[in-house]
């Protein structure tokens, strides 16, 4: 066997996980959310993101973030119902708040059409973007249920991919609009 | 008559697997991994400067912070890490090794001074502030030209100048060559600095066992067992204690096939500290410190004949190399592809380039879509038009002049690379006809204005390079690139196949694409075929996943490997039907006797003779198991090609351009999936339009960004491609 670990001089490491949470600051409050129809009650720093709370708290780890300046569009959720940025986002401030992530779309279930759709029309690649696109196309839909593809475009402004350049993306979506609507509007 | 059925899969659009956990966000990339307990979030304290000497780094603040476990100087690292540097054989190039981390001179904005320790990401945000560097500010360079001057600063002082590589090349008697032309046009053609965006930023972790022998490194990279290889080289350590993993990876367009300082600092540190170590890039770094791409200058000059046709062309080649040498290509990768590849379908014969890559203080440059291709198109395309206009010829018939023709084929080109086929006119002609170029032609007013706005069509035909095996790597002095890729294709004991290929994907569908592949060459169902990559400790050696490489070596590996594990299957069923191994079909995941349709064993029988889970033992000289390992160089390179043509409309008011119909015809050879392969013509030529029009990196006097790149293309943006 190789024992790689080598005893040599180096700085030594503070032993910082010693004592009571030295980590975190003492003012932590006290977060209750809705998140995917089950209730979480949590501890946070006043300054921790959404999208870090839903991923490092929560282990929702589907919210993706990409720029964390809220350009990307990778972290959107659903927040009471519309869609929020979850990198630009205070855990805190939404005490109370209904939140779906992309875990919350279909669950484990069959697929939800908009998922489908994407699905059948190659509308995602790497999938890094995709969560934030299901979502804006979920919101999207609902206020119109029979978009035109500039409608459409203009729907996924705020939203970026890489890999696809968009055009399976608008496919899907107009596809899904038509899922939906057969099966009456149901989002 | 062959002994699978041809091609039941290929070339039918299959739907991804992977979507299914994509899809759900269930997918797990760098940052969705289960974190190990104990476990040390590093930051890094970036310099601010372009070039500076650094003075001092007081640190006292940053470990007083609750949280912060450590910080380290380069110093530090020293005798962990050695300098870091790519291998490079190739006449005209000149080493520059760089520590990981700066020592005692920064040369670019970006590149780290320090390493924060700290228990959680937020408290080694919060420490990074709290590092006091004292900088002394030194004069700085970023453009090519002003970097080659001899009163600009020299980055590193052991070459003399900002000189990294200098190479040149000439046919016989190419001066009287020259000569012969009618006509000669010249002109310089600039790219804009532009770097891959990936929508995942980059990170890594490495989790060492619990006595720190073996480590795992989680990063999304494209070429992972290149990366292990450079983290065993540098660090000095087994290569077999290594494991490096990728995750789901989030793109990487090139930008994630290269090997960075931080993969080597989180390997040293978690076997230093004997506990797992983690960094997450946030975008800001990506734009500072990821490989950055282009920034070429390209001067090409043209003797042409009267009737449009090239005589010779003399091509001089400046890349931007940034700071230091990408690892593992070093700058020669973008110079040599522009040099090696501006012929590209047209006849030239006569050929002189010279090239040259230049150090300044900027992030280093590297690989990205297409490498030195897009540059050495845009020249040559610019030049075909140039020409046009020059002798009233239609630039689509210049063209078609200078083509290498159906007939010409195999052809080998200028610099020896053989085309053994392709469809440069019959694509160019596809793409003319589809955006109906003549009657545009025909209605086109001279002054180009119509309905108060500039019309015109542009044409950009294109060879690509695609699957270099080692010799396509050799001649351009890539000294450890391995070329080939492999695989390892499994019938376990229960009949169902199992894939392990040296690649790891960054969103193509390989994991549908090789299954595709494997099911088709195994005559199996593709649902028995599970295909795992991107993990050195379960796949074998090869090069990775970049470079257009994934299909053609990847690809055939998995084709090739395949049909070895196929013939043993008919070899142990004809031992055990007692017939000749030649009259067996595989179809459905059995092996059909063609002959007696009543006949049939089913893979998992097969399996189980041969993993000795009956009594019926194994035909004579046949070893146990079920498998076979193959190894895939591919003869130089392949070469796709094809035409994109474009119709643009100018405000002549504002400058802006709106693409109005967009043509491509892109030959990529034999489809596997035809959705897939769509996908990707899509997504490339999104990238090429924000690369042509929106993106640029700009380098201000000081060598700090001034902008940021404009990856912020979006579906409701001006450009928007119709592919047809």
């Amino acid at each position: 066997m190789t024992l790689i670990l080598r005893a040599r001089f180096f700085p030594p490491l503070r032993c910082g996980t010693d004592g009571e949470d030295p980590v975190m600051s003492p003012e932590k409050i006290t977060v209750r959310m809705t998140v995917n129809g089950k209730a979480y009650v949590r501890d946070v720093e006043p300054r921790y993101l959404l999208a870090d709370f839903l991923r490092h708290e929560l282990y929702l780890t589907g919210t993706h973030i990409g720029c964390e300046h809220g350009v990307c569009g990778a972290c959107t959720v659903l927040i009471n119902g519309k869609t929020g940025r979850s990198c630009l986002q205070f855990a805190v401030a939404l005490d109370g708040a209904e939140i779906t992530t992309v875990e919350g779309i279909a669950g484990d279930g069959p697929l939800h059409p908009v998922q489908e759709a994407f699905h059948q029309a190659h509308a995602l690649q790497c999938g890094y973007c995709t969560p934030g696109f299901l979502l804006t196309t979920i919101e999207f839909l609902g206020q119109n249920p029979d978009p035109d593809r500039d409608e459409i475009r203009q729907a996924l402004t705020n939203n970026m991919c890489r890999c696809t350049g968009y055009l399976n993306i608008i496919d899907a979506v107009e596809d899904a609009a038509g899922r939906l609507r057969a099966k009456g509007g149901e989002a | 008559m062959r002994e699978i059925e041809d091609f039941t899969l290929i070339g039918k659009t299959v739907l991804r697997r992977e979507d299914s956990y994509l899809l759900r966000g269930k997918a797990q990339f760098l940052d969705d991994l289960p974190e190990p307990k104990n476990l040390i979030h590093i930051a890094f304290v970036t310099s601010p400067y372009a070039r500076a000497d650094i003075l001092s780094i007081d640190a006292a603040a940053a470990l007083a912070l609750p949280g912060v476990i450590g910080v380290l100087t380069g110093k530090d690292l020293v005798d962990d890490i050695k300098t870091f540097a790519p291998v490079i054989e190739l006449d005209g190039y000149r080493e520059v090794r760089r520590p990981v981390v700066a020592v005692d001179r920064v040369n670019f904005v970006g590149e780290t001074v320090a390493i924060i320790l700290a228990e959680t990401p937020y408290v080694a945000q919060d420490a990074l502030d709290l590092v006091e560097v004292d900088y002394d500010p030194l004069p700085s360079v970023a453009e090519i030209n002003e970097a080659l001057k001899p009163e600009a600063p020299v980055l590193h002082q052991h070459l003399g100048d900002n000189l990294i590589f200098k190479s040149g090349f000439e046919t016989d008697a190419f001066d009287a060559r020259f000569a012969e032309g009618d006509v000669v046009l010249e002109e310089e053609f600039r790219t804009g600095r532009v770097t891959g965006a990936m929508i995942e930023p980059r990170g890594c972790m490495a989790w060492p066992d619990p006595i720190a022998t073996n480590i795992t490194l989680w990063t999304p990279t494209q070429i992972p067992h290149i990366v292990r290889t450079a983290i065993a080289d540098h660090l000095d350590i087994p290569e077999s204690v290594l494991r490096v993993v990728t995750p789901a990876v989030g793109g990487g367009f090139g930008t994630k096939a290269h090997v960075y300082p931080d993969e080597l600092i989180v390997v040293a540190l978690a076997r230093r500290y004997g506990r797992a170590v983690k960094w997450v890039q946030d975008r800001r770094e990506d734009l500072l410190t990821n490989a950055h791409a282009r920034d070429h200058i390209l001067k090409l000059k043209v003797a042409v004949k009267n009737d449009g046709t090239i005589c010779a062309a003399y091509l001089d080649v400046k890349t931007n190399c940034g700071a230091y040498p990408n690892h593992p290509y070093s700058p020669t990768l973008e110079a040599t592809a522009a040099v090696r590849m501006m012929p590209g379908p047209y006849k030239i014969r006569n050929y002189k380039y010279d090239v040259c890559s230049v150090t300044t203080n900027t992030a280093p440059t590297g690989a990205y879509r297409g490498t030195g291709q897009p540059s050495a198109f845009l020249a040559i395309e610019g030049m075909m038009d140039r020409i046009g206009r020059r002798l009233g010829i239609d630039p689509a018939e210049v063209r078609r002049r200078n083509t290498v023709r159906p007939e010409d084929f195999p052809y080998v080109n200028v610099i020896g690379v053989r085309y053994d086929t392709g469809s440069y006119l019959p694509s160019l002609e596809r793409g003319l006809e589809i955006i109906g170029y003549d009657a545009f032609r025909k209605a086109q007013p001279a002054d180009r204005m119509v309905d108060g706005k500039y019309r015109g069509i542009g044409i950009c035909n294109y060879t690509e390079v695609s699957g270099t095996g080692a010799p396509g790597w050799r001649v351009r002095g890539f000294a450890k690139m391995p070329g080939f890729d492999s695989s390892r294709v499994v019938v376990e004991p229960d009949g169902k196949i199992t894939v392990y290929v040296s690649q790891a994907d960054a969103g193509q569908g390989h994991y549908t694409t090789f299954a595709q592949l494997a099911a088709d060459r195994l005559g199996a169902r593709w649902e028995d075929v599970t295909v795992i990559e991107g993990d050195t400790s379960k796949t074998p050696y090869g090069t990775g996943t970049f470079a257009s490489r994934g299909s053609v070596v990847g690809g055939g590996t998995v084709i090739r490997c395949s049909e070895k594990v196929g013939a043993k299957v008919r070899h142990i069923a004809g031992y055990m039907l007692n017939r000749d191994p030649d009259r067996f079909i595989l179809r459905d995941s059995r092996v059909h006797d063609r002959d007696d349709p009543d006949t049939s064993l089913s893979l998992r029988e097969i399996a189980e003779t041969a993993y000795s889970m009956n009594n019926l033992g194994m035909p004579q000289g046949e070893e146990h198991g079920l498998e076979a390992t193959d190894y895939y160089d591919p003869p130089m390179v392949t070469m796709a090609n094809g035409t994109h043509v474009v119709q643009v409309a100018i405000d002549p008011e504002d400058g802006r351009v709106q693409i109005e119909r967009y043509a491509v015809v892109h030959d990529c050879g034999r489809v596997i999936n035809p959705k897939i392969v769509e996908g990707q013509v899509h997504g490339a030529t999104a990238q090429g339009i924000g690369e042509a029009l929106m993106e640029e990196i700009v380098y201000d006097t000081r060598c700090r960004i001034s902008k940021r790149p404009a990856s912020t293309q979006s579906a409701a943006s001006r450009a928007r491609p119709r592919v047809g």
